[in-house]
């Protein structure tokens, strides 16, 4: 299939126009102060100086753990169902990973909307319980509610890969466990679920990243109060107008993601080891 | 032999198919029992049935005279080969080796002595830290062999176990899996569509075709005396002509009559007269029950296969001696070389 | 054997996860039908929001916009990442591993970030941005989810099926075409339903790379948030009925034809491929034209581009311009200054802007706009006296007011004494309170709440003052608990969540006006009065055109239909006093305090304070 080689080469062209030149111009201005880097060119390293602060500090654990929590929840509520849909016949698979799917064009921000008007103090769900004669439930503003609304917008995300490796995957390694006098709990434990591992980090991947990046989610269920890694990348660049800092955490969330990415790989490359 | 597993009256269906239609079958001790038949015929179900994956839509499986037909799988003291191995990509040799024994809790020492001695046994004795995705496709067969052996299961089970490998290989594993076989002493049940492979390593043979049993019997019989059009032509190659069964004894077709050793036909009975092409012989024209002309002459190694053409039908004839092309032959049969049977669907 | 574990146990998890997935969507659809404004509670069946829908032609046109890029987006990505993966296995080591992982930096960049970076990039190619430049990003964020897609499929695939087919007489472009791609399809339609999900739903790429009045819903309706109305519910039914359609008409019209006409089933299939493939050729080709055709037949002589706050203008009025006028008016809007700010700062051009006072006073000191002619503005005489000549313009050379008003503390009477509100800011630290309302999540609000609650300018740079500040709001933040809450206060005012709020006026008119249980207080501790104006840029080139513009939104009339849409003070004395005899009546929130000593106007903060507010706010809420 040689013939086939030069098919990359628009992409490579793509790639250094619009993944590398803007990701040296971040990186540039990680690097500098005051106003075009490029003009300018004042190397120091105090942006990244700046990041050593407590408070900093604090909103780069609470994104993080905000972003495991998410992920969590997501896998231990995901792979159930991705299994469960992973049983139907080939048909009905199709249609039931669709219907997952389909939440995911409607407007984040409108969904993000609705769940606001669903869990607020006068909203629908305490209206429900009120006309139950039941006492109201603080939800909104809370945990719960960033929770909820990033599981409800990402766990899409964990669920498709994972039905992915599950759908693909040789009917008869089962049947041979099965065979072998595994029982279906320990055929899941010893073969599906080692199978499915890549799916699963696909996935867990894919909500790490929404989930420690988000921003606008957190803003609207959480209040001002949830200020995450997203939250001031965005305030740097929009509202103080600081972008030499606000790219030095970028680089900084970058770099965080890429050693994640990493770890994950390896632990990828070590299940797949086997395919 | 004592019987290990009975088959009764299973059948099968897939929506409104109908792919088992009454299976009854016997299956004893140690025995090398093959599923012969096309694909389509039922014998891959038939054996999913026993091994507990699929159930029966009615009937019962019977092992050492119990019903185990809702038993599942995994507590079945029988173990299957698979088709394509299904070998744990994400284990190596070792540990697809020991994954029976391992689910049993048993004890690490006992399981590396077992493994250990089980992949000696297969030839594969220093092999078990291999990844088993690198392995040839005669080593994954042998592993899976392994695997499913070291559970000292009462039955194995092995669907079409030799389909992916190369004629040469598979003639090997054919021997080896007999003398396998032999060596730990339990019951072979084997599916192939390949008669040659059936003939060769069973003790008893069962040709299926569209969910029904058509032959059940020892290679010998089932190829000297197929009993119906279906398993003849199934089962080595043969000439099967029309013929009219005068009386006991005698037969006539081509409008000449044969002495037979066939009896127990009414008198003039329609019957289908199996000729073996091995068993004709080629003689002077003059000497011949039936006389043609060869059209063609195709080296086989052994022997030649030789087609004559003669006023009613072209014969094939399997014999060492050369002739050439457009010779005028003679045919001949002893009574022996004549097996009757009766036409399908008339018994 | 394997496909039939389905307990009852498994259907419900099914249905309670779907339950959880959609129930955000069924509320979006209920409430599109709602008759009144709520959005949790239902007073009855209505289409209102369906018409409005379909007489806002900004939604119209970003539907179109959405539609169009997604679905050019995707196509695109689709064929250059399947492409790009083929290729790459084919690659030496070195450079696809690099090419991977260069792959993989859209994937896992913050969006933010993404689009920052591409902003940076398109001004510097000196592109202008719209529909072309948020065509690319999409793109560019697109490919990636193809490639990761179809590449593992490429890996998998046997390498002599491309030879296989060549050795039976394919070109290379055959053996692509009908033995790779088929083979791909799993992999390639998972990409393409990544790419129109990631495009679709985007808003932060697009919301920096576009411009010139390009916008998708999202931006729409982030631009819509401040006044949550059903609009964007009638909007997403709409959507999520379309999606439906399509999928009924791609998945079950095949089915149903091929149960009518089953001997066709199978040779059918390649012919329907083609013309799918033709179909979706013929379409991306009507798009591009369709919205070279939108983009410019609009570029007419007589334009004026206007960047504005969001939901700050009846847009109806845009149209009477046009028509007056005879000119295309190219409307955007931001969300806040700083943002207007930004995209100047990246180079988008403009010709009216109606920033704040402070931003205003920025702006004419680095330069950005160009002096009026006040001849041309035939109205002026009408403009309330007390909202000229302020500290931002003195003499009023660059800017004619808008709006204005100041900020103060909204509160429920039924739960706030008419005493307890009297304290002004120190309501906010009244403990009674005490988990009970909403602060402004901005930091020169919140920052000017607490120093003119301690009695400072707030104004000030002093280290002192703003020490002192930060623990004004520290303290507030652990005995009171507040919500630091942005537009979304309005909603919740409305619905009455908590009892205290700390709002702008005009906001406060809207909400009042809503919630009829709710009393507005300007502090006697002072507070911040401010003046939103319109103003003329440097790079404006048909300076009379947008003249015309300033006086026409002064004309009685459109300043009375502005106000009465918008619901903040207008700066025509007229239309100002006749809103408080009539529509606003009794609504103190319109009336904002003039001449009051301890009231200020934000002045524009050096790089460094601007800076150390950031700072501070930051720490106050994340504790």
């Amino acid at each position: 299939m040689k013939e086939y080689r030069k098919l990359s080469i628009p992409y490579l062209v793509w790639t250094v126009i619009f993944i590398v030149i803007p990701l040296i111009l971040i990186v540039l201005y990680a690097f500098t102060v005051g106003g075009n880097p490029v003009r300018t060119l004042n190397f120091t390293l105090s942006n990244f100086a700046k990041v050593n602060e407590p408070t900093y500090i604090r909103v780069f654990i609470k994104s993080l753990e905000l972003g495991v929590l998410t992920t969590a929840i997501c896998l231990f509520a995901g792979y159930p169902l991705a299994y469960i849909i992973s049983r139907f016949p080939d048909e009905q698979q199709d249609i039931l990973i669709l219907v997952v799917t389909i939440p995911t064009w409607i407007n984040m921000l409108l969904r993000t909307y609705a769940w606001m008007n669903l869990l607020s103090d006068n909203g629908i769900i305490n209206g429900l319980l009120a006309k139950l004669g039941l006492g109201s439930l603080h939800m909104m503003y809370t945990d719960f509610a960033v929770i909820i609304g990033m599981v409800c917008n990402f766990m899409p995300f964990m669920i498709i890969p994972i039905h992915t490796s599950l759908q693909k995957m040789d009917p008869s390694l089962i049947e041979a466990a099965m065979d072998l006098g595994a029982s279906p709990l320990q055929t899941f434990r010893k073969i599906i679920l080692r199978l499915s591992m890549p799916g699963v980090i696909n996935g867990i991947v894919m909500v790490f990243l929404m989930g420690i990046s988000s921003f606008v989610i957190p803003k609207l269920l959480g209040g001002g109060q949830y200020v995450l890694i997203g939250n001031l990348i965005e305030s740097q660049f929009i509202t103080v107008g600081d972008w030499n800092f606000g790219s030095a955490i970028s680089t900084i969330l970058a770099v965080i993601i890429l050693i994640a990415m990493r770890l994950m790989k390896k632990m990828d490359l070590k299940e797949a080891d086997g395919e | 032999m004592d019987k290990i597993i009975e088959l009764k009256n299973l059948t099968k269906n897939y929506g409104d198919q109908q792919v088992l239609r009454g299976i009854n079958l016997d299956i004893h001790q140690n025995e090398f029992l093959t599923l012969l038949g096309p694909s389509g015929c039922g014998k891959t179900t038939t054996l999913r049935i026993i091994a507990g994956f699929e159930e029966p839509s009615s009937g019962q499986v019977l092992f050492d005279g119990m019903d185990i037909t809702p038993v599942p799988s995994y507590k079945r003291e029988v173990n299957t080969v698979f088709q394509k191995y299904a070998l744990f990509p994400h284990m190596n040799v070792f540990d697809n080796v020991a994954f029976g024994l391992n689910i049993r809790k048993i004890d690490k020492n006992v399981v590396k002595t077992k493994v250990d001695r089980m992949l000696a046994l297969v030839g594969l004795a220093d092999f078990g830290t291999r990844d088993v995705t690198r392995l040839s496709g005669g080593q994954q067969q042998r592993v899976a062999i392994a695997r499913a052996l070291v559970n000292e299961p009462k039955v194995l089970l092995l669907d079409e176990p030799l389909g992916a490998l190369d004629a040469k290989l598979r003639k090997e594993m054919q021997v080896e899996l007999k003398k396998i076989q032999q060596e730990v002493g339990i019951t072979f049940v084997f599916v192939t569509h390949d008669q040659e492979e059936a003939l060769t390593m069973s003790d008893t043979v069962v040709v299926l075709n569209e969910g029904t049993i058509q032959q059940i019997g020892t290679p010998i019989d089932i190829y000297n005396e197929p009993e119906n059009r279906f398993v003849a032509n199934f089962i080595g190659e043969s000439n099967i002509i029309d013929g009219i069964m005068n009386h006991d004894l005698l037969v006539t077709f081509d409008d000449v009559q044969f002495e037979c050793v066939d009896k127990g036909f009414p008198e003039n009975e329609p019957v289908d007269v199996v000729l073996r092409p091995e068993d004709i012989d080629i003689v002077k024209p003059e000497d011949g029950k039936l006389t043609g002309v060869v059209r063609s002459v195709v080296f086989k190694g052994v022997h030649y296969e030789i087609s004559v053409e003669t006023k009613y039908r072209t014969y094939k004839i399997h014999t060492t001696d050369y002739c050439a092309v457009g010779t005028p032959v003679g045919l001949t049969l002893t009574p022996d070389d004549i097996h009757i049977m009766w036409k399908m669907g008339s018994y | 054997m394997q496909k039939k574990s389905k307990g009852i146990f498994s259907k419900i998890y099914i249905a309670l996860c779907f339950a959880f997935f959609y129930l955000p969507i069924v509320v979006t659809i209920v409430f599109s039908f709602n008759s009144s404004k709520s959005l949790s509670n239902f007073t009855g069946f209505s289409l209102r929001w369906y018409a409005s829908l379909l007489q806002n032609g900004e939604v119209v046109k970003a539907v179109y916009v959405s539609v169009t890029i997604a679905v050019l987006a995707t196509i695109i990505s689709t064929v250059l990442g399947t492409i790009t993966a083929i290729g790459l296995s084919k690659t030496r080591k070195i450079l696809r591993d690099a090419m991977l992982s260069l792959n993989d930096i859209p994937i896992l960049n913050p969006d933010i970030v993404t689009a920052i970076s591409l902003m940076l990039l398109f001004s510097s190619l000196g592109m202008e941005k719209g529909y072309m430049t948020m065509l690319l990003a999409h793109i560019g964020f697109c490919t990636p989810f193809v490639i990761t897609s179809v590449y593992p499929k490429v890996r998998g695939l046997d390498p002599s099926l491309a030879d296989a087919a060549m050795d039976l007489g394919a070109t290379p472009f055959q053996a692509l075409t009908k033995v790779i791609l088929p083979i791909l399809r799993p992999g390639i339609f998972a990409g393409i339903l990544l790419s129109f999900t990631m495009s679709f739903d985007d808003f932060v790429i697009s919301y920096f790379v576009s411009g010139n009045g390009v916008k998708n819903i999202s931006i729409v309706v982030y631009n819509m948030t401040k006044r949550i109305n059903s609009t964007i519910n009638a909007l997403s039914t709409l959507v999520i009925l379309v999606i439906i359609l399509v999928l009924v008409a791609f998945r079950i019209l095949p089915r149903v034809h091929r149960k009518r006409h089953p001997e066709e089933a199978g040779k059918d299939k390649s012919r329907k491929n083609r013309n799918l493939g033709i179909g979706m050729a013929a379409l991306a080709g009507l798009l591009v034209l369709g919205t070279w055709a939108a983009v410019h037949t609009s570029g007419a002589s007589r334009e004026l581009r206007v960047y504005n706050a969001g939901e700050y203008m009846d847009l109806d009025l845009l149209k009477e311009f046009e028509q007056k006028y005879n000119c295309t008016v190219i409307y955007e809007t931001f969300e806040s200054n700083e943002t207007m700010y930004t995209k100047l700062l990246a180079g988008d051009q403009y010709d009216i802007l109606v920033p704040s006072d402070y931003m205003i006073e920025r702006l004419i000191k680095e330069d950005y706009l160009q002096p009026l002619d006040w001849d041309l503005i035939s109205n002026k005489d009408a403009i309330n006296p007390d909202v000229l000549g302020k500290d931002y313009d003195p003499d009023n050379t660059y800017s004619v007011p808008y709006f204005w008003g100041n900020v103060g503390i909204l509160y429920d009477k039924r739960v706030v004494s008419q005493e307890d509100a009297a304290q002004g800011w120190d309501l906010l630290m009244n403990p009674k309170y005490a988990g009970r309302l909403y602060m402004y999540d901005s930091e020169r609000d919140s920052m000017m709440v607490a120093l003119k609650a301690l009695g400072y300018s707030m104004n000030t740079s002093d280290p002192q003052q703003l020490q002192e500040a930060y623990d004004w709001l520290i303290k507030q933040r652990d005995t009171m608990k507040p919500i630091y809450a942005g537009d979304d206060v309005i909603d919740n005012m409305i619905s009455g969540n908590k009892a205290i709020a700390v709002v702008y006026s005009g906001d406060a008119t809207y909400i009042m006006s809503e919630n009829p249980n709710l009393g507005y207080i300007m502090p006697d501790q002072g507070t911040n009065l401010w003046y939103d104006a319109m103003v003329m840029t440097k790079s404006c080139r048909n300076t009379e055109l947008a003249e015309e513009f300033m006086d026409f939104f002064l004309e009685k009339d459109n300043a009375l239909r502005n106000t009465q849409f918008v619901g903040y003070s207008s700066p025509v004395e007229s239309v100002y006093e006749q809103m408080q005899n009539e529509d606003y009546e009794g609504i103190s929130a319109y009336v904002p305090r003039v001449g009051y000593e301890k009231d200020e106007i934000f002045h524009y903060q050096d790089a460094e304070t601007k800076k150390l507010f950031a700072q501070l706010w930051t720490k106050v809420k994340a504790q």
